[in-house]
């Protein structure tokens, strides 16, 4: 690997100043970034290592909900407690990433800034739209895996999977910036190729996440995450749905959020006004899933299998209620 | 010796492993420019900002209850510091990205892909690899099993199946079949001794021991 120098800053001015307008990207555990660098899709002379700074390895929570500090394992936000009562959908994601090798060493600021998987944008040999060349090499290329919404300018889709839940329990991302610390709702913060076709994530220069707070106010026991993949464990989703239902209470407060089909997580305002309890509820929610969807020439399954996914956690989230 | 380098090393008694360890040594003192104390273990505790590199620096790791000091790159991985430079090659390097387990030790006690995080990084905490298990003489009772249950075949992912299963057994003594099976699904059997590999955990299980 190429050799780089490490600064391990321990305030917000330091970690702004050390990182040099974009040139040293900031690492947490580096599962990633390594990775990257290996592949020589990433040269940083140096790389600006947060795992010093304070403040941001703990889950706390206050009246506003439970902070999830950004260098907090994955392992532990699938083990806690209170985050299984309260956001089971959240541990279940979680405990449905990677392995337990990389649950034990990923955090959550790395899983939510994580690059795409495509494998164009992670070989030196395709310069792309999101690495100094233009266009798309999956579009017309090997794109099995790739989005099949707003898929125009580029393909990949959003790895996270943390990110469907948190824009599904609309949390809160701390941010810490030149003008000091502000928050976006996860919805502004995963973004697709139209907003920036460069990022995945609306940090602006020299920006990192702080903490991720899961707001009291979207608690619900009414949750379903049905995802599908090629093997039984240890695979990137194909696609995911998430579903919350009556979020804090409120009659009729749903989100349908769909993961690994677009560049970022995808909210259906559409289906949630279908789930109204009706018999044929399902049906009408998986009806409609295709709207909008435009598959590339090796995607197409995504729309069928999406459909599955939909009737199977209304299902799901119906038993619950029951239950 | 150009005609035949690996036969006149073997006749003189060096093995591979040895030449490229002493080779490695030579270009190691060649590139160093310096040198720091004992500092580093120092600097990750106090809260002072710390530009480590990228030249080599000494760099001490607690492997398998032991301090073991050597210098190299920060950007040196946990994996590639224990084979290279500490000269620990139970981990093995395979895919080298975090996707085979075939380098997978104990951090504290938690499985993690040595190959994907750095050496630094795993300094103040506790290593184990395949080394601290369990000895040609004396095997931890997974390892007889892994014996006793034909739980290999080329052995390359051995020693990160063994580290895994430890951790398995160590987290729940009594795992189910469908526990055992997602506790090793970050480590790849391209022979597939799966089959063996479960029951040799779930031997161990029954008896009790580790």
């Amino acid at each position: 690997m190429r050799p780089f120098k490490l600064i391990r800053p321990t305030t917000a001015k330091e970690a702004m100043e050390a990182q040099k307008g974009n040139a040293a990207p900031y690492m947490a555990a580096g599962t990633d970034l390594l990775n990257r660098i290996k592949e020589h899709v990433a040269s940083p002379d140096s790389v600006v290592d947060l795992k010093q700074m304070p403040g941001m390895g703990t889950i706390e929570s206050d009246g506003r909900g439970i902070w999830l500090g950004a260098l907090v394992k994955l392992t532990d936000v699938a083990d806690h407690e209170e985050i299984q009562r309260r956001f089971p959908a959240v541990s279940t994601t979680v405990r449905n990433a990677a392995t337990p090798q990389i649950r034990n060493m990923a955090t959550v600021g790395g899983n939510m800034c994580q690059k795409p998987r495509c494998w164009y944008l992670r070989h030196e040999g395709y310069p792309c739209i999101k690495n100094g060349g233009t266009g798309c090499w999956a579009k017309d290329g090997e794109n099995e895996f790739h989005a099949i919404y707003d898929n125009q300018i580029c393909s990949a889709t959003q790895p996270s999977n943390l990110a469907p839940v948190l824009v599904a329990h609309d949390a809160i991302i701390e941010i810490e910036g030149k003008d000091g610390v502000k928050e976006l709702t996860a919805d502004e913060f995963f973004i697709g190729p139209s907003e920036d076709p460069l990022r995945e994530v609306k940090l602006d220069q020299g920006e990192f996440v702080r903490r991720v707070l899961l707001p009291a106010s979207t608690e619900t026991s009414l949750w379903a995450y049905e995802e599908a993949r090629e093997k039984q464990s240890f695979d990137w989703a194909q696609a995911s749905v998430t579903i919350l239902l009556d979020r804090g209470g409120r009659k009729g407060d749903h989100r349908v959020i769909f993961g690994a089909v677009s560049p970022a997580p995808l909210r259906r305002e559409d289906i949630e006004k279908k789930l109204d309890g009706s018999d044929d509820e399902a049906t009408q929610a998986s009806l409609i899933v295709g709207v909008g969807a435009n598959p590339l020439s090796h995607n197409a399954y995504k729309v069928p299998m999406l459909q599955g996914l939909m009737r199977r956690a209304v299902r799901t989230v119906r038993s619950r209620e029951e239950g | 010796m150009e005609d035949q380098p690996l036969d006149s090393a073997e006749k003189e008694g060096v093995s591979r492993r040895l030449f490229l360890q002493g080779a490695g040594a030579a270009a190691a003192a060649a590139g160093i420019s310096r040198i720091p104390g004992e500092v580093l273990a120092e600097e990750a505790r106090s809260r002072e900002i710390t530009e480590l590199g990228p030249e080599a620096e000494k760099i001490t790791l607690k492997v398998n209850g032991s301090d073991k000091s050597a210098a190299a790159p920060p950007s040196t991985t946990l994996l590639d510091f224990l084979r290279n430079d500490l000269g620990v090659t139970g981990p093995k390097r395979v895919c080298d990205r975090g996707s085979c387990g075939a380098c997978t030790v104990l951090l504290d006690g938690r499985v993690v892909d040595s190959c994907s995080m750095l050496a630094v990084d795993a300094v103040g905490k506790e290593v184990t690899t395949v080394e601290g298990i369990g000895t040609p003489d004396n095997l931890s009772q997974l390892q007889k099993a892994f014996i006793e249950k034909d739980a290999l075949q080329c052995g390359f992912c051995t020693p990160g199946m063994v580290v895994a299963c430890t951790a398995i057994l160590n987290e729940n003594p009594k795992p189910t079949r469908d526990q055992i099976r997602d506790g090793l699904c970050g480590n790849l059997c391209r022979c597939g001794t799966y089959q063996n590999i479960v029951e040799a955990v779930e031997s161990v299980s029954r008896t009790g021991g580790k």
